[in-house]
């Protein structure tokens, strides 16, 4: 049977994440043939429901947030996306304007708001670090790449980046998803400014859900798609999000 | 030169050219990331805040404030010069999405002041009048990136050895007419095409290419290579319609600017999203009818074959 992973193709990115799951899948099947070779994977564009009807996982890439929204809106996209991600709990990372999308509140949103698809119960901040003359690449530290059995430390690029602000569970209004599983952490970076002297939320996870502030998609480190796709692909994954 | 900035290197394709990060300056790989997060994407000539907002409703991937659309500057003449910062300051206070802005050929302390601005792109643009006969703006030392115009695979390198992180073509600013903007991306075409023929017979040919074309024999291989400029490269001058759009990313380019094509035509705000709309779909005629249909009138626009050579922009910049 063919597994199908699609990704997003309103507008952004999207070209670098299927390079890099096409690269990341060959590794996988080099490295691990038990589970992988006999795998059939199939990485196409989406850009309608009848493409995502054929997926069993998506990445929502790095673009214009709005621009991706609007678009989804357009195409009749947007409730089959929360359909995809909330009902029918199928594995869905967003990087950057993914993140965004994928949160169940944004702030520093256009004037009158933006549609979100939802999925992950935080809050976001658009454009947190500021303008295009503020964007960097930051050495993270990513324990969880260990399960693929690498430690060192992982390129992240963050061009306007989002950050997660408040995770909804912690405290105040509570989940907004209904999910019994809370959105967890998974990495920061750490922010010193005049004004900032924090550790920022950078990546989270609740349950089918993936969000990072930064660009996978930008660099041509393989890793995080590595982890993703085992993490997404592999039985013990969708035995946890039955 | 390799980049020294290797392990983010390859799916940025960062040109054989770029220095890596140096003194506050942020890598290549961050100028020309962002340009790759529009991809896909209309970026449109704007003038005020509400046309902003016209614009980013939408769905534009970014805007670009400038104080005359180049059909005006066009009509109006004189010289052309960067926008007063009030008006782009207004412009990045009204919208979320990048604004961009642009500054006159070889006017470095324009970019400067640009930078101070925080604008999130800019454009060393031939439809300002030039400020400098003999040089184009040294750009790696911005912080600010850079997307440039280009006619040929040889301009377009030479911009990118000088530090652009982007490029467009520059097709016939002000017109409505998309001839030169095609002519220009098949132009590049081509010779990416005679590049990759000579990087068959070895590092001789590519360096005898470089000589003909004027550029860096490096850069030159590199895009041989990857058998595309190695940077992001929209299409800019002269789109109107949204089958202009669609017409221009079928012919290889990754997202189109906007100039005059929008706002100065019937109903701005359902054109900006046909157009919107026709670059996300290019390829799907169904989409690109029924975004074309009901437009209203597009902007008159100037046959660019009855032109004479003095009033056309794209010769300004080498």
């Amino acid at each position: 049977m063919v597994t199908t992973v699609g990704v997003l193709a309103l507008q952004g990115g999207f070209h670098e994440h299927l390079s890099l799951l096409k690269r990341a899948a060959a590794h996988l099947k080099d490295t691990r043939p038990a589970i992988w070779q006999d795998k059939e994977l199939s990485f196409i564009e989406v850009r309608n429901p009848r493409d995502l009807s054929r997926c069993d996982a998506l990445i929502i890439p790095g673009g214009e947030s709005t621009t991706i929204a609007l678009a989804a809106a357009d195409c009749g996209l947007l409730e089959p996306l929360r359909h995809f991600v909330k009902i029918d709990h199928k594995p869905t990372w967003g990087t950057c304007a993914g993140l965004v999308l994928l949160s169940e509140e944004a702030t520093a949103t256009k004037k009158g708001g933006q549609e979100l698809i939802g999925g992950l119960d935080v809050r976001v901040q658009r454009n947190h670090f500021g303008r295009q003359v503020q964007s960097f690449i930051a050495d993270l530290e990513l324990p969880f790449l260990e399960s693929i059995g690498e430690s060192k430390a992982y390129p992240g690029v963050f061009i306007r980046a989002p950050v997660v602000e408040k995770l909804l569970t912690s405290d105040g209004p509570g989940s907004k998803t209904g999910e019994t599983t809370a959105a967890e952490v998974l990495a920061v970076v750490a922010q010193k400014t005049p004004e900032e002297d924090a550790d920022q939320i950078v990546a989270v996870r609740q349950g089918n859900v993936l969000g990072t502030s930064f660009h996978p998609e930008l660099t041509d480190d393989i890793r995080m798609h590595v982890w993703w796709l085992d993490h997404a692909l592999t039985p013990s994954f969708q035995k946890e999000n039955a | 030169m390799a980049s020294s900035n290797s392990s983010t290197g390859a799916n940025l394709a960062t040109p054989a050219t770029s220095n890596g990060p140096t003194n506050g300056v942020p890598s290549f790989a961050i100028k020309a990331g962002l340009a790759q997060m529009l991809k896909g994407g209309v970026i449109m000539d704007v003038v005020n805040p509400e046309q902003a907002r016209i614009a980013e409703e939408a769905g534009a991937a970014a805007v670009m404030a400038l104080e005359r659309v180049p059909a005006d500057i066009r009509a109006q003449g004189g010289v052309a010069r960067m926008s007063d910062p009030g008006m782009i300051k207004e412009i990045q206070a009204a919208v979320t999405i990048p604004v961009m802005a642009k500054a006159r050929i070889g006017h470095f302390v324009e970019c400067q002041i640009l930078e101070e601005l925080g604008v999130d792109y800019i454009d060393e643009s031939e439809v300002l009048t030039p400020a400098d006969e003999a040089y184009h703006v040294e750009k790696h030392g911005f912080k600010a990136p850079f997307v440039c115009g280009c006619r040929n695979l040889g301009e377009a390198l030479r911009r990118i050895s000088e530090g652009a992180a982007m490029i467009r073509t520059k097709g016939e600013a002000g017109t409505g007419d998309v001839v030169e903007a095609v002519k220009h991306i098949r132009t590049v075409n081509a010779d990416i095409a005679r590049a990759q023929a000579a990087l068959k017979h070895g590092d001789g040919a590519i360096r005898a290419l470089a000589r003909e074309l004027g550029c860096d024999a490096a850069l030159l291989k590199q895009t041989a290579e990857l058998g595309r400029l190695p940077v992001v490269n929209f299409a800019a001058g002269g789109v109107a319609t949204p089958a202009d759009a669609a017409l221009m990313m079928q012919l290889g380019c990754d997202g189109v600017f906007v100039g005059s094509g929008i706002f100065k035509s019937g109903d701005a705000a359902k054109r900006a999203k046909a157009i919107v709309q026709a670059t996300t779909h290019f390829r799907d005629a169904k989409v690109l009818a029924e975004c074309s249909t009901g437009l209203g009138e597009a902007m008159v626009g100037i046959n660019v074959s009855s032109m004479p050579a003095s009033e056309k922009l794209a010769g300004r910049g080498w």
